[in-house]
């Protein structure tokens, strides 16, 4: 499977598009949840797009280095991390205790009207949404997450904790 | 609950905290119900999102991307169209795995024996000021081409093709066998007279890209004639 993999990459970088319509069927979902969590289930189809005609034209730069699962993944984020930029997204922060889903049904209270724990991820503010996406299901460390936004890892892992308490009453659905 | 250590929970779960801290918080979970209590409902929180599974999206995305690789380009519905492939200069391509027969082969051989001298000795020949017909879309090649990393990976499917073609190549007919030996020798000489060429002058970008072409090709070949036994067993 590697292996297919890799000639799959090596034939797509030299301009095998079928080489690479196999590598898009192989990684899609993975892109379009990343893209889905971090940024807006409306933006997540043309962002997926856009992250793979962007893999396509950097493919010359993929060094063979990590997997190109790995590779496109993090090229996923920075394409994301940029459209929020463009978009002007206010980087969300917690203060003091604030709880960003109070008043949000929990599945404890009424499960009828309980969110989805993906919905309420959705509704967490964008910065402790992205440092949980990026560190709890994308597997990044606070060091690199803190490099891939621009902040001090002290401020990540304060973001993952927020975003965590506030996941809590989410659990059971 | 909201005590010193509620902040800190966080960090024990991911064993991110010093080992001093970690006793003394160890201390305090053994006397704090709360704390307990919340300690293993962030852990829950932690597997809830290793748990989350990806989903495809709803509509394939596929033809959108395929449009915007090669616009314009692409007759509808044709093999031929899809991105990186649809080059002014190549032969018609056989559909995906789709079987060939003995001729097509004889025929594709030509071709690739005509293209590969050709780009070989337009190379060699000093007519590196007219730049090679490429997509514009299409990744920059000489730079992963050239690169240890790309090689082993082609080399591997290369060897691992080989290998299975060795096995069930008993199930083809001997004329076809012959047909395929022939192509694969073609393409070794073009392989080899291109990696030559590359000594020469290792920066040279169409010599590259014909390397990266042909060694396509190769595993293409290869594929096809695994698949064409595959069929007949």
């Amino acid at each position: 499977m590697a292996d297919a993999e890799a000639a799959d990459t090596a034939l797509a970088a030299s301009g095998d598009g079928s080489a690479f319509e196999r590598l898009y069927r192989t990684h899609v979902a993975r892109v379009h949840s990343l893209v889905r969590r971090m940024l807006d289930a409306d933006e997540a189809d043309d962002l997926t797009q856009d992250v793979f005609v962007r893999a396509w034209q950097k493919l010359g730069t993929f060094r063979g280095e990590s997997a190109f699962g790995t590779w496109l993944h993090r090229l996923a984020v920075n394409v994301v991390l940029a459209r929020r930029k463009t978009l002007g997204v206010e980087r969300g922060r917690f203060h003091g205790g604030e709880d960003p889903l109070a008043g949000m049904p929990g599945p404890r209270e009424t499960p009828e009207m309980s969110l989805d724990f993906e919905e309420a991820l959705a509704r967490l503010p964008d910065g402790a949404r992205q440092v949980f996406v990026l560190h709890d299901v994308a597997g990044y460390r606070h060091e690199e997450i803190a490099r891939m936004l621009g902040v001090v890892p002290g401020t990540s892992k304060s973001q993952l904790h927020h975003a965590r308490m506030a996941l809590r009453r989410h659990l059971d659905r | 609950m909201n005590d010193q250590w509620t902040d800190r929970l966080s960090e024990y779960v991911d064993g991110e905290l010093a080992r001093g801290e970690r006793a003394a918080l160890e201390a305090h979970l053994a006397a704090c119900a709360d704390c307990r209590a919340t300690l293993e409902e962030l852990r829950k929180v932690v597997a809830r999102a290793k748990a989350l599974e990806d989903r495809p999206p709803g509509v394939d995305l596929w033809p959108g991307i395929d449009a915007r690789l090669t616009p314009g380009r692409r007759p509808a519905g044709s093999p031929l169209g899809r991105p990186g492939v649809s080059r002014d200069a190549t032969p018609p391509r056989l559909p995906w795995r789709v079987s060939f027969s003995a001729p097509q082969l004889i025929a594709a051989s030509v071709a690739l024996m005509l293209l590969a001298g050709g780009g070989v000795w337009l190379a060699l020949h000093g007519r590196r000021t007219t730049p090679p017909v490429q997509e514009a879309t299409r990744p920059p090649a000489p730079a992963q081409v050239q690169n240890a990393g790309w090689r082993s990976g082609i080399d591997a499917a290369v060897a691992q093709l080989e290998h299975a073609l060795e096995k069930s190549q008993g199930r083809l007919d001997t004329s076809t066998v012959r047909v395929v030996r022939q192509n694969l020798a073609v393409i070794d000489k073009a392989i080899g007279e291109a990696q030559r060429a590359l000594k020469a002058d290792p920066g040279n970008a169409y010599l590259n890209l014909h390397l990266a072409d042909t060694m396509r090709r190769k595993i293409e070949l290869l594929r096809r004639a695994n698949a064409l036994a595959a069929a007949q067993s």
